[in-house]
């Protein structure tokens, strides 16, 4: 095919998005990945203070032009990413009646036995909204990784990994069924698994990776079990041949399912889907790797809590959400059991998370408990049938919590900074170090080599953020830990005013942040349901509007302790991002996200809203009325009610005003106890802190008795008895076979076989005396040979000629 | 008759313009070059014929229209023609470029006449539509090899290859001489269009048993060209006493122009559809194919497998690979035969690039060590990798390995073979080729496995073996590779251009 004309055709331009970081991947991997390996004691170039101690270890150390080159290449792909969405957004934008008619394409892709199966990609107004979000998001998180990981030995790999990511996520959005769908998210979670397990030299690290894996996994398979079925049922896994095809919803809906009873197929099929997504976004019961994961890298936190992996979770369950629906109709409190379960574990992880996230002093793990808490809002919404409500939040959420969590890094990096100098102190004259800080521009960079010398590097020890077993040695600074910092906004006033509006939006601070704005649509629609007397409706309700007083309390706590008052520790006194190219790189991407945060609401502001409807929704919601026409049957629109506004204010000033009295008014001073273990008392606190001792569960109901069965079953029983015995019992059995089988072999298989390669040969050495050399032989040989054809042809012909 | 168009006529015998202008060049240069430049005649020689080549193939390509006999009917202007003078061509260019440094040949200018001459036969060979073109062709081509064998005087063993070659080469002569004579007498033509056109009619009145005997002469004297068993006994001796160039040459030009004849001569003069009282007169001379292809492929493989002298060996491989190509032949009966006028075509020119290749080698490695024994080729891997991988490559391709061209060549010829109901044939061809395996094997294991004498000593290679070995090395894979389908799709329109004319 001509690609020019290939692509001259909009239909085919998505087929391009992912590719960009996929070839970034590649070349990364294959070409620009040159590492040597490095003794980890000689600190010369493994001087990264992100990165763990390997005391005694080799360390691969990424050569600098590789460095340079994976950054390059990174770059490229997610930024070709990025321009080919705004040109195929822009495409899309061209299309008349975009929604009934979209940008599509595909190829046959395999031959079945039910006809063929065709894979290829699709354009539509969810996919537009989500264009324009995540290319977005990963490019800002790239341009924040340059700095991140400026001084890990690892960088290039780190680079090929997170565009493997990005360019999984592109394909996941672009998808048009739900097999490609589940490749892309299948590949996230392989990402994610070496993401967390970056630092895998690290116990904490590689434990959580393999949580955050196996616990996803249980979640894919039964999802996979899901689109088998759907298969099954259907013949096809097009997103557009099914969820917006109202006969096949309806089918579905009245087809009774397999195995469990009073069920419907699509009812089956939607909670294995919504369960697969319960596992990838981090929703209870699933939700325990979610703040392990925090584990890796910051990016990868902003791109597994934002721009990608959990996104794609609810994503996939806004692709599917006709058929959770298909037989029911939330808005005139009719649900099917999918709606149920959404409703009911969405509004329990919000607040259920949201309650956690208050007791947490881990800069991260709040930001993580935030995101589980967010998540179940957008799920909670979907329960009751509010789709653009939750589409919504998801947008306005990727935007402010990838802002937050680069912020939360910029913080965590300019501790470990301060951590640094406060050693340099201890170790070294000053002369040096502010020499080192005077050198403009690649300033940042030299002062990670400088700072970080081979002594500080024996006398600490551990110096990164570790965890679990290494919190075991000697005492430990950690840079995560919010107790340990305060005061911030002095030295790191940019990180400062976007981590605080990322905070607004999350706390839903009225009228003027995104967050604000899409929480207030999910309430209304809740309301909405609540006037009618729906009950799940008015459990949503009740449960999510708690969760955003609840947020916008932790939220003010957070920047609270982070920023507010003064240093706490001698490391926060120093806490700086320094100057230069590092600073730079990790500061734009919070700029450009604190704009999206403010403004990203104003796209869906209900019509009726008073002043601010008129403003932005003067013919009707925009946003709404865009996103709808990716459904086949369009939502109603859900009136406006005073109620769920003020109750929007109330719990989002509420929150912040709490949060202001407890923690800004009267900031902690070093050594001070947390104000809301009082209020709370110790036992709820401690609770909270450990999570609901949910960990410890899961270890006593899963992962003991699964090693208790392992050891004693599968390994005594299983593997050492009966197979170990069988196998011993059969290889003696074959050892005899085999011994009998050597003793026919010697005598018949070599005899002949031996026999007829001699026989060859000796053929050989036989027709070879034919060759005598005496001229007078060959032509005697060759006169009787024509001689005997000509005999052979004259009877052959007699007998010819005599036959008929 | 059509009135004599000269310009028209022209490419029917460009390849023979082409040589003659190149041996006179070549006779002049020799004799006012001094001794120490004559070794530039190669370069002339090659360059000559590898124009000649590019010029039929760039010009003179023969289309619908222009395709026919030219000169009085003694030549026939058609793509299987072209082909084969283009395998000669080639095949005589790049030996003569491996001659380059062999002492007493490389410089003297006489032998690249001789080697001109010899192609021009080739190419007369390949385009004859006469008796009388036939038989000169074949005698313009094989009394200047007669020469070429004896070239070195001194030698005893070139002396008596030369004189071996001649005496079972003019007794082959003879024979076939007096099959021609024979069709001349039953049906008073020389030109193998009337010919077949005559026996085809009822005016024909000949018993079938002395057609027979015409063609049984004929096919024997073919048998001797390409050195088909029970024909070859002259090959081995020859092949290992005549200077290796000289080898190397006889054994691809001389044997593809044999075939080309062979495939025109039998398809043309005993078309498919003639039958004489009953019997169809193909039959005959397809099975009678067969049994040489079975016999050759038994004793050249056979006999290769006892050989300690590589060019010996490589001598009763031409056998076997002559016995793979009678396949094709036997396989011109039926439906396959097409495919296996194209498999043949495509085997010649894969087998030309490829025993050059081999004997390149075999000239580079005793041109340097004056040994030819294929226990000498111990450890070349490590004293000459790339030498032993040419080598190698070559050796795999005879054996038809991939990515050697020798695969698909045979895998073209069984095809054949299965589309014209010989399936037994094919498999003897499978499993003679397993057999062959064995033979070649053991050089590249002496090459890579074995320890030489003096391996830390690189063997030197001039810059005209190191260009030409390493293209030709280029030329095999792509053959076995890249460039199978627009050659093969060529050879099958060259067949089937002489097939809609029959």
């Amino acid at each position: 095919m001509d690609l020019g004309q290939f692509l001259s055709d909009a239909n085919n331009l998505a087929w391009l998005i992912p590719v960009g970081p996929l070839l970034a991947f590649l070349v990364i991997t294959l070409i620009t990945n040159k590492a040597t390996l490095v003794s980890a004691d000689e600190g010369g170039h493994y001087a990264d203070h992100n990165h763990p101690a390997y005391p005694g270890l080799k360390v691969p150390v990424v050569a600098d032009w590789s460095r340079v080159a994976s950054i390059v290449v990174g770059m490229s792909g997610v930024i070709a990413a990025w321009l080919i969405s705004i040109a195929v957004v822009t495409n899309a934008a061209g299309v008349a009646d975009f929604g009934k008619y979209v940008l599509e394409s595909s190829v046959r892709w395999m031959d079945t036995g039910a006809g063929g199966f065709s894979m290829g990609v699709l354009v539509d107004p969810a996919t537009v909204a989500m264009l324009i979000m995540v290319p977005l998001a990963c490019t800002l998180i790239f341009i924040y990784s340059i700095g991140y990981m400026a001084h890990d030995p690892r960088q290039a790999r780190f680079f090929s990994l997170i565009a493997l990511f990005s360019g999984a996520m592109l394909t996941l959005v672009v998808a048009d069924n739900l097999l490609l769908l589940f490749v892309g998210w299948e590949i996230m979670g392989l990402c994610s698994f070496m993401l967390i397990g970056f630092w895998f030299e690290k116990p904490s690290a590689y434990k959580a990776a393999v949580k955050a894996f196996t616990t996803t996994r249980v979640a894919d398979v039964i999802m996979l079990l899901g689109i088998a079925y759907l298969y099954a049922v259907t013949g096809t896994l097009s997103f557009r041949e099914i969820v917006y095809n109202v006969e096949v919803l309806e089918g579905l809906a009245e087809l009774p399912a397999i195995i469990i009873p009073g069920l419907s197929a699509a009812g089956l099929i939607g909670i294995c889907l919504i369960i697969g997504t319960i596992g990838k976004s981090a929703q209870f019961p699933l939700h325990v790797w979610l703040p392990d994961a925090m584990e890796g890298p910051t990016p990868v936190s902003a791109m597994i809590h934002a721009a990608a992996m959990v996104s794609a979770g609810i994503f996939a369950l806004l692709r599917m959400f006709p058929l959770f629906e298909a037989g029911g109709h939330p808005h005139d409190g009719v649900y099917t059991p999918p709606l149920l379960l959404m409703a009911i574990a969405g509004s329990l992880t919000a607040i259920f998370a949201a309650t956690i996230a208050l007791a947490q002093n881990d800069v991260k793990k709040v930001l993580a408990y935030s995101t589980i808490s967010q998540l179940g809002f957008m799920v909670a919404a979907l329960g009751i049938g509010a789709f653009v409500a939750a589409f919504f939040h998801l947008l306005t959420h990727a935007f402010f919590k990838a802002l937050l969590f680069m912020a939360s890094g910029s913080v965590i990096h300019g501790m470990e900074h301060g951590e640094h100098h406060v050693h340099h102190h201890a170790h070294d004259d000053e002369d040096e170090h502010d020499h080192a800080h005077e050198t403009p521009l690649l300033a940042a960079e030299s002062h990670g080599h400088d700072a970080h010398d081979t002594a500080s590097h024996d006398a600490h020890g551990h110096d990164a953020h570790g965890h679990g077993e290494h919190t075991a040695h000697a005492p430990h600074f950690d840079p995560q830990d919010m107790m340990n910092m305060g005061g911030l906004r002095k030295t790191m006033p940019v990180t400062f005013i976007t981590f605080l509006i990322g905070g607004l939006s999350l706390a839903g601070f009225p009228l003027v942040t995104a967050g604000f704005w899409s929480k207030d649509e999910i309430l209304l629609d809740a309301w909405y349901g609540v006037t009618n007397g729906y009950g799940p409706h008015a459990l949503v309700f009740v449960l999510l509007a708690i969760s955003a007083f609840l947020t916008a309390f932790y939220t003010m706590r957070q920047i609270g302790l982070t920023f507010m008052g003064e240093a706490r520790t001698e490391e926060a006194k120093h806490a700086n991002l320094g100057r230069g190219v590092v600073a730079f790189t990790m500061t734009l991407p919070l700029v450009v996200l604190a704009f999206f945060a403010i403004f990203a609401g104003f796209v869906g502001v209900h019509p009726d809203f008073p002043i601010f409807g008129s403003i932005f929704s003067p013919n009707g919601n925009p946003f709404f009325d865009f996103i709808t026409t990716s459904l086949a049957v369009k939502p109603e629109k859900v009136g406006f009610y005073w109620v769920p506004v003020l109750t929007s204010f109330a719990v989002g000033l509420g929150g912040i005003g709490l949060g202001y009295l407890m923690y800004w008014r009267k900031p902690l001073v070093a050594g001070q106890e947390d104000p809301l273990v009082k209020i709370l008392g110790t036992t709820l606190h401690t609770t909270l802190k450990n999570k609901y001792y949910f960990d410890e569960l899961y270890t006593i109901i899963f992962i003991l008795p699964a090693q208790w069965f392992s050891k004693n079953v599968a390994y005594e029983f299983l593997d050492k008895g009966v197979i170990d015995g069988t196998l011993h019992f059969t290889g003696r059995l074959f050892t005899w076979i085999g011994d009998f089988i050597k003793v026919m072999n010697a005598w018949l298989i070599d005899g002949f076989g031996d026999g007829l390669s001699e026989m060859i040969g000796r053929a050989g050495i036989w027709f070879r005396r034919m060759q005598s050399g005496s001229v007078q032989q060959y032509l005697l040989i060759v006169a009787l040979a024509a001689i005997v054809i000509v005999i052979v042809f004259a009877l052959s012909t007699g007998v010819l000629q005599a036959a008929p | 008759m059509q009135p004599f168009d000269l310009l028209a006529s022209l490419p029917a015998i460009a390849a023979a313009v082409g040589l003659t202008i190149t041996s006179i060049v070549v006779l002049a240069l020799d004799m006012f070059l001094k001794e120490s430049q004559r070794r530039n005649i190669a370069f002339v020689t090659a360059a000559g014929m590898f124009l000649t080549a590019g010029m039929m193939l760039a010009f003179w390509m023969p289309t619908a229209a222009t395709e026919g006999l030219y000169w009085g009917g003694m030549v026939r202007f058609d793509m299987l023609a072209t082909m084969f003078c283009v395998i000669a061509l080639l095949g005589g260019g790049i030996t003569a470029l491996i001659t380059i440094d062999v002492d007493k040949l490389g410089r003297s200018g006489e032998y690249y006449l001789i080697i001109t001459v010899s192609t021009l036969g080739a190419c007369l060979v390949s385009s004859a539509s006469d008796l009388i073109m036939v038989f000169l062709g074949l005698e313009t081509m094989t009394i200047p090899l007669y020469v070429l064998a004896a070239f070195r005087r001194d030698d005893k063993k070139s002396a008596e290859s030369g004189m071996k070659y001649f005496l079972f080469g003019s007794f082959a002569s003879a024979i076939l001489l007096y099959g021609l004579s024979l069709i001349y007498g039953f049906t008073g033509s020389t030109n193998l269009y009337t010919i077949a056109e005559y026996m085809g009619s009822d005016a024909f009145t000949v018993n079938l048993v002395p057609v027979l005997v015409a063609i049984t002469l004929i096919v024997v004297g073919f048998g001797f060209k390409i050195s088909a068993a029970p024909f070859h006994f002259w090959t081995p001796d020859v092949y290992e006493g005549a200077p290796t160039p000289v080898t190397a040459f006889l054994s691809v030009v001389s044997k593809a122009a044999s075939f080309a004849l062979l495939v025109r001569f039998a398809l043309t003069a005993f078309p498919p559809a003639l039958a004489i009282n009953g019997a169809e007169v193909q039959l005959f001379w397809t099975n009678l194919a067969a049994v040489l292809a079975v016999v050759s492929m038994i004793v050249g493989n056979l006999i290769a497998l006892a050989q300690k002298n590589i060019k010996r060996m490589l001598a009763y491989s031409s056998i076997a690979q002559a016995g793979y190509t009678l396949i094709g032949v036997a396989a011109l009966a039926a439906d396959g035969r097409e495919q296996a006028v194209a498999g043949i075509s495509y085997y010649m020119l894969m087998y030309m690039f490829t025993n050059l290749l081999a004997f390149g080698v075999v000239i580079l490695y005793s041109n340097a060590t004056g040994k030819d024994d294929i226990r000498d080729f111990a450890g070349l891997s490590r004293r000459s990798p790339w030498m032993a991988i040419a080598m190698t490559i070559a050796l795999l391709s005879l054996a038809g390995v991939p990515p050697g061209a020798g695969f698909l060549g045979k895998f073209f010829l069984f095809q054949a073979a299965v589309l014209s109901n010989l399936t037994w044939l094919a498999l003897f061809g499978i499993l003679m080729s397993l057999v062959a395996l064995y033979y070649y094997l053991i050089v590249i294991k002496y090459m890579y496995v074995d320890k030489g004498e003096d391996e830390e000593q690189a063997i030197p290679v001039s810059g005209t073996y190191r260009w030409t070995l390493a293209v030709v090395t280029i030329v095999v894979i792509l053959l076995g590779s890249f460039a199978v389908q627009p050659i093969f799709n060529w050879a099958m329109e060259g067949a089937q251009t002489l097939f809609a004319s029959l």
